[in-house]
């Protein structure tokens, strides 16, 4: 962790010459990577804002309201969650591509226009495709806020003579404030680390971002310094706004929102109640259910862009990916290989730090948390640019291996994988482990008896967050990856080149599935525990 | 059987409260609480007995062997005690009956096999007909008892009890508390029970140990604590009381000012005018409205406090009266019997024994 990111400030100044800081003069003075920089900001000023505007709507309506199908919306907006967003970006371009992108075509048969109606290849596009897989970061956070606000917060305000209007504004509002500023934070930020929808989208329109630049530069020739140089103003653009977040949402954060008890009653929406739920089911169709189904119909057809008919139908799309294709072959495989060892190897480095930490075992332990979260604030194709300088060269050449991105994999996902053991241990009151101990179990029986049965459920979780974190990784696989390490993110990416749309829609169901199994697995796991263990 | 002796402890705390010198001896078989608020070190001085935390000064011993010290550190499972936690830790994941026989896996009893003894045990705290059962479908009461069971199914030479009762509600609280005195009273275990519910402490405990800001500030029977509090702080804490002041005079009285003098019992001599406060509990205090019998009341002894009744509170077994004293606007709580009934304004002469008015120190 700390070497790559070494390395990155070192050949940032390094130049064939020797040492200087023209890299830095060159990304800051030319015109096209200043335009890329730019690009960025814009991009993700409006991701961040749109992903707000939605994100908070839908969580307040699935909270707050007696909007119909909570349950159905809070599952689909998991599954945009889940959704990798160059996944996204791919089905948008078979629906809205300017050509052959068949909302288009529908729209053009309709009306007669020869003009396209929308074109995904843009900017507009891409703040678009890139809002709708981001919003559910702030869902989730808005979500939990608005969980908290009791009634009585507003009723008090209520019967202090403040109409509902004066309430929603007093009270509602000032007590979301810091959670929404944190969830325009949080897409701002994942938006800014993104490759795979700003290079499937910008790139044939000729837009770039900062992480399409560094991509950009490691092509041949590769321009090593300035791809370092570029990665600096990213980490410390995320390191700030990480900081910036943690101070907004710390001072006045959750917890005060909190209060014990307080119940939360639900508006009534009255005539308003459908075309809420239209519109939220609008919004999923965008995310979710239209491009699920083009990739389906992609997936299953001859020529994707022709109705799905029998004439149409194949399975030579399957066949062809998984038999056929070599390639594929390998990337599943190592993809599959990757994740299943970093999952493992993650979620038992990520429950002894989390152990550790929360036993306070030794002095200096709540340090090593920092180290597991540290990895929060570098964005995936940094830190595959750090890996990249660290690990090509002797002593420890792990380039062109798939170590590299199982290091790269691990230190990702250690952020996550120590949060989720964390809470799991959290959970386990450490007066439990005591009982043991006093009647006579030493340290290592209390663990055996008492702790890890407890904890198996949560780490079990953990493993699988990093799993489905792992198999959709893009941003730092396409530094890394060489042609004997690919994986199957890499290789939609590069099919996409070749034009192989039915390929990719096979793949991209391929992860959905295995992502969604995993989650469906877990979430029964889960509730069998809550089950067992309610009070 | 053991006794513990705790000598000049001391633990200090970034965060939890810490324990400074503090001394302590409990008998063979004797039943002492740790009584004080929160945050006055009382779980961090169980957990040194536990051997959950190493002391940095002074010692532990159990039967004069040293078990705690700065340099020894006899670990929790090899210490024969057994502990009741706050959070009851009982493990979900086990049956009422494989967590009360999970002590029996690391410690060979003599006598009965140890599943006719956990049997036994169950019965004894009521739980036979539910040893099947996961904690989690047990109600709070249920899962104190499995507790209880548990530490006590491994005859332990000393029982830990960390605020057992304090998550549960009031009427179990009180029955739980009969319940603990009563196993005491068949097992005769040693045993040290943090509270800080002064009436549990009472009802339990042979002896009682106020502690505040991690020192024990007096140790003593029930009685001795309530009735002869060293301290406006043990006063205050247990139970209600006035504390009154004023300025020593000879002959073992305190002037209170406008021609109050009392009559107070003290354990030791002050110099002359030297600033005093003695504490009298509102239900020492009698009330009298008639000035003749009061005059005779004073004659026979009684301290006599001229006042006028200034609120009344029903509490339908009694009327807790406030009674201003013309002395420093000093106001004197009474607790009365229902029968004695006065009226807001009324002028009435407060009386009380010397016994009851017991000087305290500064706390």
């Amino acid at each position: 962790m700390l070497l790559p990111l070494g390395w990155i400030f070192v050949a940032s100044l390094q130049t064939e010459a020797g040492w200087s800081a023209s890299g830095y003069a060159q990304v800051f003075t030319e015109k096209a990577y200043l335009k890329a920089i730019w690009n960025t900001l814009i991009i993700s000023f409006w991701v961040g804002g749109i992903a707000v505007v939605i994100g908070s709507l839908l969580a307040w309506l699935v909270t707050r309201t007696d909007l119909p199908l909570k349950r159905t919306i809070r599952a689909l907006v998991m599954a945009s969650f889940v959704t990798p967003p160059f996944l996204g970006a791919f089905a948008w371009t078979l629906l809205a591509g300017p050509n052959a992108g068949l909302l288009n075509k529908i729209y053009r048969s309709l009306t007669g226009s020869e003009e396209a109606l929308f074109n995904i290849f843009s900017m507009e596009g891409l703040i678009f495709v890139m809002a709708l897989y981001s919003f559910p970061y702030v869902f989730s956070m808005i979500a939990n806020v608005c969980e908290l606000i009791s009634s009585d917060l507003e009723d008090a305000a209520n019967i202090l003579g403040a109409n509902k209007l004066r309430v929603a504004l007093t009270v509602t509002l000032p007590l979301a404030a810091p959670a929404l500023l944190g969830g325009f934070i949080l897409a701002f930020l994942h938006s800014l680390s993104l490759f795979g929808a700003p290079a499937i989208l910008g790139l044939p329109a000729s837009l770039h971002t900062i992480t399409t630049q560094i991509w950009a530069l490691f092509q041949y020739p590769p321009r090593l310094d300035l791809a370092a140089a570029f990665s600096v103003p990213l980490l410390l653009a995320t390191m700030l706004l990480i900081a910036l977040q943690k101070k907004i949402l710390g001072r006045r954060g959750y917890s005060t929102v909190g209060g014990k008890g307080g119940e939360r009653r639900l508006l009534r929406l009255g005539i308003f109640r459908i075309p809420a739920l239209l519109l939220v089911l609008g919004i999923i169709a965008l995310s979710v259910f239209l491009p699920y189904w083009i990739l389906l119909k992609a997936a299953l057809a001859k020529a994707w862009a022709q109705p799905l008919t029998w004439d149409n139908f194949t399975l030579e799309n399957f066949s062809f990916a998984f038999f056929q294709y070599g390639d594929t072959q390998d990337a599943i495989l190592n993809t599959f290989k990757l994740g299943i060892a970093t999952a493992s190897a993650g979620t038992v480095i990520a429950a002894l730090i989390a152990y550790i930490t929360n036993r306070q075992l030794f002095w200096g332990a709540r340090y090593l948390t920092f180290f597991a979260l540290a990895p929060l604030v570098v964005p995936g194709i940094v830190l595959a640019v750090g890996l990249f300088l660290a690990y090509a060269r002797p002593p420890i050449v792990l380039y062109g291996t798939i170590w590299i991105l199982f290091v790269a994999y691990l230190t990702k996902e250690m952020p996550i994988g120590f949060s989720q053991a964390e809470t799991t241990f959290k959970s386990i009151h450490p007066e439990l482990e005591d009982a043991s101990r006093i009647l006579g179990a030493n340290r290592l029986g209390a663990l055996r008896d008492v702790t890890a049965p407890l904890a198996r459920t949560g780490l079990i979780a953990t493993w699988c967050f990093i799993f489905i974190g792992v198999i959709r990784e893009l941003s730092a696989s396409i530094l890394l990856f060489t042609p004997k390490s690919k994986v199957v993110s890499v290789v939609i990416f590069d099919l996409k080149e070749e034009g192989q749309i039915g390929v990719i829609a096979v793949l991209g169901i391929l992860l959905l599935l295995v992502s969604f199994m995993v989650i469906l697995a877990v979430q029964r796991l889960v509730k069998r525990e809550v089950l067992a263990t309610r009070e | 059987m053991a006794t513990v002796t705790l000598e000049g402890l001391t633990k200090r705390f970034a965060e939890a409260a810490a324990v400074h010198d503090l001394h302590l001896e409990i008998g063979d078989g004797e039943f002492v609480s740790l009584l004080g608020p929160s945050g006055c070190g009382k779980t961090t001085t169980l957990r040194l007995i536990a051997g959950f935390l190493q002391p940095e000064e002074g010692e532990i011993r159990v039967n004069q062997q040293v078990v705690s010290s700065r340099s020894v550190l006899v670990p929790p499972e090899r210490r024969n005690m057994s502990m009741i936690f706050q959070s009851y830790a009982v493990w979900p994941h086990m049956t009422v009956f494989q967590n009360v026989a999970y002590g029996l896996k690391f410690k060979k009893l003599p006598g009965d096999d140890p599943g006719t003894r956990v049997e036994k045990l169950l019965r004894l705290v009521h739980l036979d007909a539910l040893k099947d059962r996961y904690p989690a479908e047990l109600s709070g009461g249920q899962q104190q008892r499995v507790a209880l069971a548990r530490a006590l199914v491994v005859q332990p030479q000393i029982l830990l009890l960390d605020e057992p009762l304090s998550n549960l509600d009031a009427n179990l609280r009180e029955e739980m508390r009969f319940e603990i005195r009563r196993l005491h009273e068949e097992f005769r275990i040693t045993t040290i029970y943090v509270t800080h519910d002064q009436a549990e402490a009472m009802v339990t405990s042979d002896r009682i140990a106020v502690m505040h800001l991690g020192k024990v500030i007096q140790v003593g029977t029930p009685q001795e604590i309530f009735e002869r509090p060293k301290t406006t702080f043990v006063a205050e804490f247990i139970g209600r009381t006035n504390i009154l002041s004023g300025k020593w005079r000879e002959g073992g009285k305190v002037d209170l000012g406008e021609g109050i003098l009392v009559q107070v019992s003290a354990r030791e001599r002050y110099a002359q005018g030297e600033s005093v406060s003695f504490c009298l509990r509102p239900h020492n205090v009698a009330l009298s409205g008639s000035e003749a019998e009061a005059e005779q009341r004073r004659r026979s002894g009684y301290n006599l406090f001229p006042g006028v009744i200034q609120r009344r509170i029903y509490f339908g077994d009694a009327f807790d009266y406030m009674v201003e004293l013309p002395a420093h606007r000093m106001a004197l709580r009474v607790v009365a019997p229902p029968s004695q009934r006065y009226e807001t304004g009324q002028k009435v002469f407060a009386l009380a024994h010397p016994d009851h008015c017991v000087i305290v120190g500064e706390s």
